[in-house]
């Protein structure tokens, strides 16, 4: 896609996305949408762990509940001012990622998946034993956001604000070096090592970040429940992030943004589905990963390529000695 | 200002992979290594590399010991290497594979391009402009932005050397480069290996084919049961006894 | 105090027991398989289906337990794992795993009902045995049982060599003509029968409970490690002490740690030993 076409295109995207409250009739649709926005702020900070460096992380609903709990506390509890509140809750979130990534990022693929479901229930056991802090199994209330954001439609762009910058973060880390730099960390840890990409300070460094977003999707997410209890935070949630991503395509960023669309969507306006719950995201799951596994991103990319007029595909290898001469003068210069 | 492995020994277990084994690479100068299979050959490339430690002797570069320096440090101190089995990463195009290279030459942070700082899209910029020209370079210009996993196995070996010529090397280790290559494509490859180390990059070539390693090498090593048994010019070593009765036969 | 100890041996036992299925399973694929805590769930809510719903006598709903824990394994192994080992992606097995693990979860959940419901005496005994109550005993004599079967299998019986074959190099394996394929679906319905059976033995313990699944996916997956991947040995160990930890900190500190602690415990013999209590250096899991 052109640069100018493509400028077009986000351009387009966020207008029909801001005049959303307008369009989609009721209130209910607004915070239908709120919350997809608020899961996609923690799926795209998520997504650079497991899309981009290969981490699987299926646990990262317990960072979602550190981060609500720590703004229903914060600007709750303690009355703090609800934006720094958001900002602390992301702080401390990406604090319980360095935590927890740095014992488990070492461990081989199964091992850390298993520790990312402990985390995750272990979330939930001390949240519901610490019960006067977190109110226990009775839960918290959560104050709102302060005007003009306490209406639906002021929250609804407050998040879709969050949302997009989030989105800007990701997208730019994904385009350049350090984007490819966890490709390969997740496609061929040995090329990583070779061209010198620091394997667990790269893997590390985004599931901090992802800690981040987690920290304020949670307080953002809380804020919609405007009440939290444990029950709210099931693991099913955490396999529910994943597997937006999985089904969205991995190395992706579009692919993982409308698949947390359509899967948050879905149940809501198909009734049969809803009453199937996990049953419906883990034969979806399944189907990717056994007829498409690279997600269904991939599938709009071959389609698009079916319709691009194809010139001959060549395989000839034939060097151009003398502009490759001139290349390698030419890095050489570099200091 | 030389690669090179000092006296170094290699055990696995029981097993000693090499013994007492010195050599070393110059810059500008291609060096061939050669030997029957389970001679060491890919062992010391290994230890060059990084992937191994000795047990004894010492890698060392321009007087500087390497011996516990990890991979990713060896890469950023300027020594990059080709594969047996060519390790590309399959989602990404043949540009973005060779970009990869470019990551020690990244001087904006995770922060940094995050934010979009101008230091991130100047480095962009250039590494793309330095890859393509890398690919045109090795005669890669038709598949710029093809998938990796559609390259053939050629377009797959010369891709791996754009990316380690990517990695602005002082060194380049390259490990049974001609594997799977049609005589064509091998006279290309040393073509670029020529290229390559006039322009001052030091070159060690590993391989099997032994009359392209005495043709384009300026000084040759021949290892047996981990020892080196001759070392010198590719003539000296075409014509020595011992490397004709242990490896290239009459 | 000792009631607590005793408990805590009843349900390490259920973890050992799990842990030495997965070790059937790892032995011919390399894969660790979610759906490992699941099997022995289904052989509970169906021996307690069997039984109380179906009225049938005890040793046909055993057998029922047992076939439809070797069928679930069947199943991961057709589905879950044959497609997917072909292909070069790693990760891709854990992926399957899990889409099939939560799969069979909501399933039971839909059809069982979230509620635990209790499962029906096996042997005649009275409700006020206490400690000699056939709950704790049937569990832990089933893991003993298990795991000196599987020795026996592996030393005496040409299958069971042939599974050893496969789990130190599976490519020579298949070089020397053995069918690796038909092995590792074999190995993954002895898995499959093994949790079924274990299943209905601990359901008094365990009531039949379709979240069980999850929870003894990863307790089943700490005993394993604290113990050893790959060492029998090492699963009767580490599902014991992970038991009888759990119990005995539950009963100074209550029960709202046990996760926490279980992970504690991991944490600690991980750091001490990465390979665990009797694992090999040289298995690697992925």
């Amino acid at each position: 896609m052109k640069v100018s076409h493509r400028s077009w295109a986000v351009a387009a995207v966020i207008a029909v996305l801001f005049t959303l409250p307008w369009w989609s009739g009721d209130l209910y649709k607004v915070h239908l949408a709120a919350l997809i926005c608020t899961y996609w702020v923690l799926i795209s900070g998520l997504n650079l762990v497991v899309g981009y460096s290969g981490q699987l992380s299926i646990g990262h609903v317990g960072l979602l509940a550190i981060g609500a709990y720590s703004f229903a506390i914060l600007a709750g509890t303690h009355g703090m001012h609800p934006a720094v509140a958001i900002a602390a809750s992301g702080a401390l979130c990406a604090l319980c990622g360095l935590l927890l990534g740095l014992p488990s990022l070492r461990l081989p693929g199964f091992y850390f998946a298993m520790a990312t479901l402990a985390f995750a229930l272990i979330v939930t056991e001390i949240t519901l034993a610490q019960g006067n802090l977190t109110g226990g199994g009775v839960g918290l209330p959560v104050p709102g956001f302060p005007p003009p954001f306490d209406t639906p439609r002021g929250s609804y762009w407050l998040i879709l604000a969050i949302a997009s910058v989030v989105t800007w973060l990701t997208w730019n880390v994904a385009r350049h070096t350090w984007g490819r730099g966890l490709v390969a960390v997740r496609d061929s840890v040995v090329t990583a090592q070779a061209v010198g990409v620091p394997v667990f300070r790269a893997k590390l460094t985004v599931f901090v970040f992802s800690g981040f977003t987690a920290g304020i999707a949670g307080a953002l997410f809380a804020v919609l429940q405007s009440y939290i209890t444990p029950d709210t935070f099931v693991f099913d949630l955490g396999l529910f992030f994943f597997v937006c991503i999985i089904i969205g395509g991995r190395g992706h960023i579009l692919g993982p943004a409308i698949g947390t669309i359509v899967l948050t969507a879905l149940p809501e306006m198909v009734a049969p589905l809803a009453k199937l719950g996990n049953f419906f995201y883990g034969l979806l799951l399944l189907v990717v990963v056994l007829l498409v596994p690279e997600g269904i991103g991939r599938v709009f990319q071959l389609l698009l390529e079916r319709f691009r007029p194809r010139r001959g595909e060549s395989h000839v290898v034939k060097p151009d000695l003398e502009r490759l001469s001139r290349a390698i003068h030419a890095g050489r210069a570099i200091k | 200002m030389s690669l090179a492995a000092r006296d170094v020994t290699k055990r696995f277990g029981g097993l000693t992979a090499l013994s007492r084994v010195s050599l070393d690479v110059m810059p500008g100068e291609v060096h061939g290594l050669i030997g029957p299979n389970g001679s060491g050959k890919t062992t010391l490339l290994n230890l060059l590399s990084g992937y191994y430690r000795p047990d004894e002797g010492a890698i060392q570069m321009a007087q500087q010991d390497l011996s516990s320096a990890t991979v990713q440090q060896r890469a950023n101190l300027g020594i990059a290497r080709t594969f047996q089995k060519p390790r590309l990463l399959p989602t990404l195009s043949v540009l973005d594979n060779a970009m990869i290279g470019g990551w020690r030459d990244a001087r904006a942070g995770f922060l940094a391009t995050a934010f979009m700082l101008p230091r991130a899209s100047f480095d962009e910029r250039e590494l793309r402009n330095r890859a393509e020209e890398f690919l045109h370079g090795v005669g890669l210009s038709h598949a710029i932005s093809r998938r990796a996993n559609l390259l053939e196995h050629a377009e797959q070996r010369f891709l791996e050397i754009a990316r380690a010529l990517t990695q602005r090397p002082q060194f380049m280790l390259l490990d049974e480069p001609a594997g799977g290559l049609t005589p064509a494509e091998i006279e290309y490859l040393g073509g670029v290996i020529r290229v390559i180390a006039e322009s001052g990059v030091g070159v060690l070539l590993v391989e099997h084919h032994t009359d392209f390693v005495f043709r384009i090498s300026d000084r040759v090593t021949t290892l047996d049961v981990g020892a080196v048994i001759k070392h010198g010019t590719p003539d000296q070593v075409k014509r020595d006894p011992e490397v004709v009765r242990v490896y290239l036969g009459a | 105090m000792l009631v607590a100890l005793i408990t805590g041996l009843a349900t390490g036992a259920l973890y050992a027991a799990a842990a030495l299925t997965y070790n059937v399973m790892f032995s011919t694929s390399k894969v660790l398989s979610v759906t490992t805590g699941h099997i022995t769930m289904l052989g509970g809510i169906f021996g307690a289906w069997f039984i109380a719903t179906l009225g049938w006598p005890i040793p046909i709903a055993l057998l029922g337990s047992i076939v439809v824990g070797a069928a679930f394994g069947l199943l991961t192994d057709w589905i879950a794992i044959r497609r997917v080992l072909a292909r070069s992606d790693e990760h891709l097995w854990l992926l399957s795993t899990l889409a099939l693990a939560t799969m069979v979860q909501q399933a039971a959940g839909l059809w069982w009902g979230t509620e635990p419901k209790p499962f029906p005496r096996l042997i005649p005994q009275d409700f006020s045995a206490g400690l000699a109550d056939q709950k704790y005993w049937l569990p832990v004599a089933i893991a003993i049982l298990l795991a000196i079967a599987l020795e026996l299998f592996y030393r005496r019986t040409l299958y069971g060599k042939l599974f050893v074959a496969m789990s130190e190099d599976a490519f020579a394996a298949r070089a020397r003509g053995i069918p690796t394929g038909r092995i590792r679906s074999m190995s993954y319905v002895i898995a499959g029968a093994m949790g079924g059976l274990a299943g209905f033995a601990a359901g008094q313990l365990t009531f039949a409970y379709f979240a069980l699944g999850l929870t003894l996916t990863l307790n089943g997956f700490i005993a394993l490690a604290v113990g050893g991947l790959g060492s029998n040995v090492g699963a009767l160990v580490g599902g014991a002490a992970l038991g009888i930890l759990s119990a005995v900190a539950t009963y100074f500190v209550g029960g709202e740690y046990q996760q926490t602690i279980s992970v504690g415990l991991l944490m600690i013999v991980l750091l001490l030993k990465p390979a665990g209590l009797f694992g090999k250096q040289s298995v690697r899991p992925v």
